[in-house]
């Protein structure tokens, strides 16, 4: 399945947020978006879950998701979004129960979705025993159980250490390796941007354009630290964004 | 460690050495369980001995010892539980009806708008009326028996259980609502494994202030037609001006107070544990 | 409040409302004091008295405190806010006396054959159940104010002479008694017949009984003091019992032997119409404070008899200590008592 946006512009009141976005993000693939702050990234994340409403424009599904996917659409939130009163296993079955999934059914695919993110030892801890880093993995091991049609990520990393931040970066690229997935990535991370993205969309600061897409060839598990390929390339975006960068950073807040 | 990367300083330097002062600390509660018990044992025995050596006379405070001779008394006459069976069951009945009904009102004003609207000027409305002017019309609608005091004591539960509730609802974690919305849950799973659980911490917090209010209205509640239960027993001491038995009432109603307020403290510790 | 020499010139004037600045002689040593009473009737001695000039006679400046009720004015006379009041008989008199802080020294009412007493009623449903005379009253309620209350005596006692079981509900306050028996929430009760008749006329209840018939030469009420007063004041209180007895004799005079005639009625009704029912008209009140008449106790003799067979009652019931004895309660060096 795959997500088409047709000239998708929005404003509150008469503040303009973003102006005329189109794009494409095609089945298997993980589509960055990086841009300076305030330029409209999670808005643009959240009109694509059917969260929030574009004044104008459209948001398209392409396909029909696979039949055997729970929820097409599914976030990944950076604060992790886990219910502290459950247990690592009782946030994964909580997404399964409204689908009628309880008992051995659910017990199967939790075990698989902690297995694949290292996580079967924890099954019975509570959020607040885990670390940031668990906890994220946590939110995406609750969202691999609905086996997603495509992966929200709403910028999943920027609230962990840079450490945590390396491994689950690891984690996500031997987890796309072994089964891609397709996945809209919000980050202001550059070094995500060139890691993860097979495609990284440029936006411009307020109202938020598109100004440049940029493709990467090579294949996310050869993206290694310090190669010097990327490293081009994350030079490249910070000069397109440094100056919209810096403009916003100037501008006065008004909200 | 530093030795091994810092180069020392010149020798007339180092003869300025002094320890830095230490002024951090203190501002950080600690826990202290015995000096509670020390000043109530402590005044305790200033009562007893003023009593005794005179210079507290009867009329101001009764003996300790004997209130102490009091309490058991009514506890070998068995009168105790003559008095305490009836204000447990009120209070349990009034309790248990004004914490359920205002969670379901609070749940419904935090989760409908119009719901809302409607019922929040009406329950601050209600809230300041002291029930106690209310218990003559009480005993008129619901009778001079059991009736009016489940109905004081629910009553006079109910409006802060409202409030902490509607007030535990609107602090929700938001974001995690919006999970749950992402995920596609039903509105009623929303409600049921995310609003309600999120909203217990205020909704027991509130029910520790809602049952002491409750204590405190079970006196008031049997000043209207009650032979036996602690707060008639209170009253009728008052009456006889018989300090032994007023105290050992008033001593009562605080072991009642500290048992509720442990009760709600192990449900918290049993539900809540979840919380860092 | 103001003061006896203002109010003696106002009375010499006629008694009219006009101030008037008009000063009569100091008296040599007005002492102050301040007596409690109750806006009843039966308070009508300390009225008369203060009214016409009797406390100043004896030397007294009298400034009068109101209450609501019986029980906090004998808190106020154990504090030493209040010197003397009226009062019945109850549980927390008993048990002040006890502590050593009140003593009864004479007596105000007494129920007495041949004149209108405390009447017995009950409320109109229990009366259309069968409840027409106190001999009904096994498994009825029975309104009280608190436990060890007057009301609590009078039906206990009714109860025991009928050999009836009755339960007592305590509703603190007289209006709230009136109420529930009135709506039927309680059965009977027994009240002064000022009450009782108006509401016996209203056809919410009914009277079917007479205290006296019960509890006969029940001293109804008493007057007390501070146990300090009674013991190292004996010419204060002495001054107070004297003119309180003064006033007593106008009251009785002038509402019972009528002595002079339907003028001394009027004029009686005037006087204690400024402190009783002030809030209704004159003509409104008069009536009320005509039925409310009892004979009260000349001399403030007191009925030691009744106050042992309260105080007795009061022990049986738990209510008391059982050691308080009669000398504990009163102090009967200051009038005449009836020991019968």
């Amino acid at each position: 399945m795959d997500i088409r946006l047709e000239n998708v512009s929005h404003s509150y009141d008469s503040f303009e947020v973003m102006r005329d976005i189109s794009l494409e993000i095609p089945h298997g693939r993980i589509v960055c978006i990086v841009g300076p702050s305030g330029c409209g990234k999670s808005t643009l994340l959240r009109f694509i879950g059917g969260l929030e409403r574009p004044k104008q424009g459209r948001v398209l599904q392409v396909g029909t998701p696979p039949a055997d996917c729970l929820n097409p659409l599914t976030y990944i939130f950076q604060d992790f979004a886990l219910l502290p009163w459950r247990s690592v296993a009782g946030n994964i079955s909580l997404v399964l129960e409204d689908h009628g999934i309880k008992g051995a059914a659910a017990k199967e695919i939790i075990d698989d979705v902690l297995a694949r993110t290292k996580l079967t030892d924890f099954a019975k801890a509570l959020p607040k025993q885990l670390s940031g880093g668990m906890k994220q993995r946590v939110a995406i091991a609750r969202a691999l159980a609905v086996n997603p049609a495509v992966m929200l990520m709403d910028e999943p990393l920027s609230a962990l250490d840079s450490q945590t931040r390396e491994l689950l970066m690891d984690d996500l690229v031997s987890l796309w390796t072994r089964t891609p997935f397709t996945a809209v990535y919000v980050t202001h991370n550059l070094a995500e941007a060139v890691r993860l993205g097979h495609s990284i969309v440029v936006l411009s600061r307020r109202p938020g354009q598109i100004r440049e897409i940029v493709h990467l060839d090579t294949p996310l598990a050869e993206r290694q630290f310090g190669d010097p390929e990327l490293d081009r390339q994350q030079r490249h975006l910070w000069q397109l964004m440094r100056d919209e960068a810096r403009a916003a950073d100037a501008e006065l807040l008004d909200v | 460690m530093s030795d091994t990367t810092l180069s020392h300083p010149p020798a007339a330097a180092r003869t300025e050495a002094r320890t830095v002062s230490f002024r951090g600390g203190g501002f950080a509660p600690e826990r202290k369980r015995w000096v509670g018990g020390v000043v109530f044992v402590l005044l305790i025995a200033i009562a007893e001995w003023g009593t005794r050596a005179g210079w507290i006379s009867a009329l101001t405070l009764p003996k300790p010892s004997d209130v102490l001779q009091t309490l058991i008394d009514l506890h070998q006459s068995g009168l105790l539980y003559k008095h305490l069976s009836p204000s447990l069951s009120r209070l349990v009945v009034g309790a248990a009806l004004g914490a359920s009904f205002g969670i379901g009102v609070g749940v419904l004003i935090g989760l409908f708008s119009y719901v809302r609207a409607g019922l929040v000027p009406l329950v601050a409305a209600i809230f300041p009326i002291p029930k106690i002017a209310l218990l003559p019309l009480f005993v008129i609608w619901f009778g001079i028996d059991e009736g009016s005091k489940y109905a004081l004591i629910a009553f006079g539960t109910f409006t802060p259980t409202v409030v902490a509730t509607y007030g535990a609802v609107d602090n929700v974690d938001r974001s995690l609502i919006r999970m749950g919305q992402s995920f596609g849950l039903s509105w009623l799973s929303i409600v049921r494994k995310i609003v309600l659980p999120g909203a217990m911490p205020g909704i027991l917090s509130g029910l520790r202030i809602s049952l002491a209010i409750a204590i405190i209205l079970l006196v008031a509640a049997e000043m209207l037609g009650a032979e036996y239960g602690i707060g008639a027993y209170i009253l009728e001491a008052g009456a006889l001006y018989d300090l032994e038995r007023l105290f050992a009432g008033v001593l009562i109603l605080s072991v009642l107070g500290v048992v509720v307020s442990t009760v709600i403290g192990l449900v918290e510790r049993h539900l809540l544990d979840w919380r860092s | 409040m103001m003061t006896l020499n203002r109010r003696k010139a106002l009375i010499l004037m006629g008694g009219a409302a006009a101030a008037s600045t008009l000063a009569a002689p100091a008296l040599a040593s007005n002492k102050k004091i301040t007596v409690g009473a109750l806006r009843f009737t039966s308070h009508s001695g300390s009225f008369v008295a203060y009214e016409r000039d009797y406390f100043a006679q004896a030397g007294l400046d009298v400034e009068f405190k109101f209450f609501q009720a019986a029980q906090p004015m004998a808190v106020a006379i154990a504090s030493g806010d209040v010197d003397y009041a009226v009062t019945a008989v109850s549980g927390g008199l008993i048990s002040l006396a006890q502590k050593g802080a009140i003593k009864v020294i004479g007596g105000a009412l007494s129920e007495e054959k041949g004149i209108d007493g405390q009447k017995i009623l009950a409320s109109d449903a229990a009366y259309q159940a069968g409840l027409t005379s106190p001999a009904g009253l096994d498994g009825k309620t029975f309104g009280i104010s608190t436990a060890g209350s007057s009301f609590h005596y009078m039906g206990s006692k009714i109860a025991g002479a009928e050999g009836a079981n009755v339960s007592f509900k305590p509703l603190q306050k007289v209006g709230a008694i009136i109420g529930a028996l009135k709506s039927g929430q309680i059965d009977a009760w027994s009240i002064v017949p000022h009450i009782a008749k108006p509401l016996a006329g209203s056809g919410a209840v009914h009277i079917i009984g007479d205290v006296a018939d019960y509890i006969p030469n029940y001293q109804v009420t008493t007057v007390f003091t501070s146990a300090k007063n009674a013991a190292d004041e004996r010419g204060m209180t002495e001054g107070f019992l004297n003119g309180y007895s003064k006033g007593v004799a106008d009251y009785n005079a002038a509402m019972i032997a009528k002595s002079g005639g339907e003028d001394g009625v009027n004029q009686m009704v005037d006087l204690i119409h400024k402190y009783v029912y002030t809030d209704r008209p004159r003509e409104k009140a008069a009536p009320s404070i005509i039925n409310g008449t009892m004979r009260l106790n000349e001399n403030a003799a007191l009925n030691t008899a009744s106050i042992q067979d309260q105080l007795s009652w009061f022990q049986s019931e738990g209510l008391v200590d059982a050691d308080i004895t009669l000398d504990t309660l009163v102090d009967a060096s200051y009038v005449e008592t009836i020991k019968a």
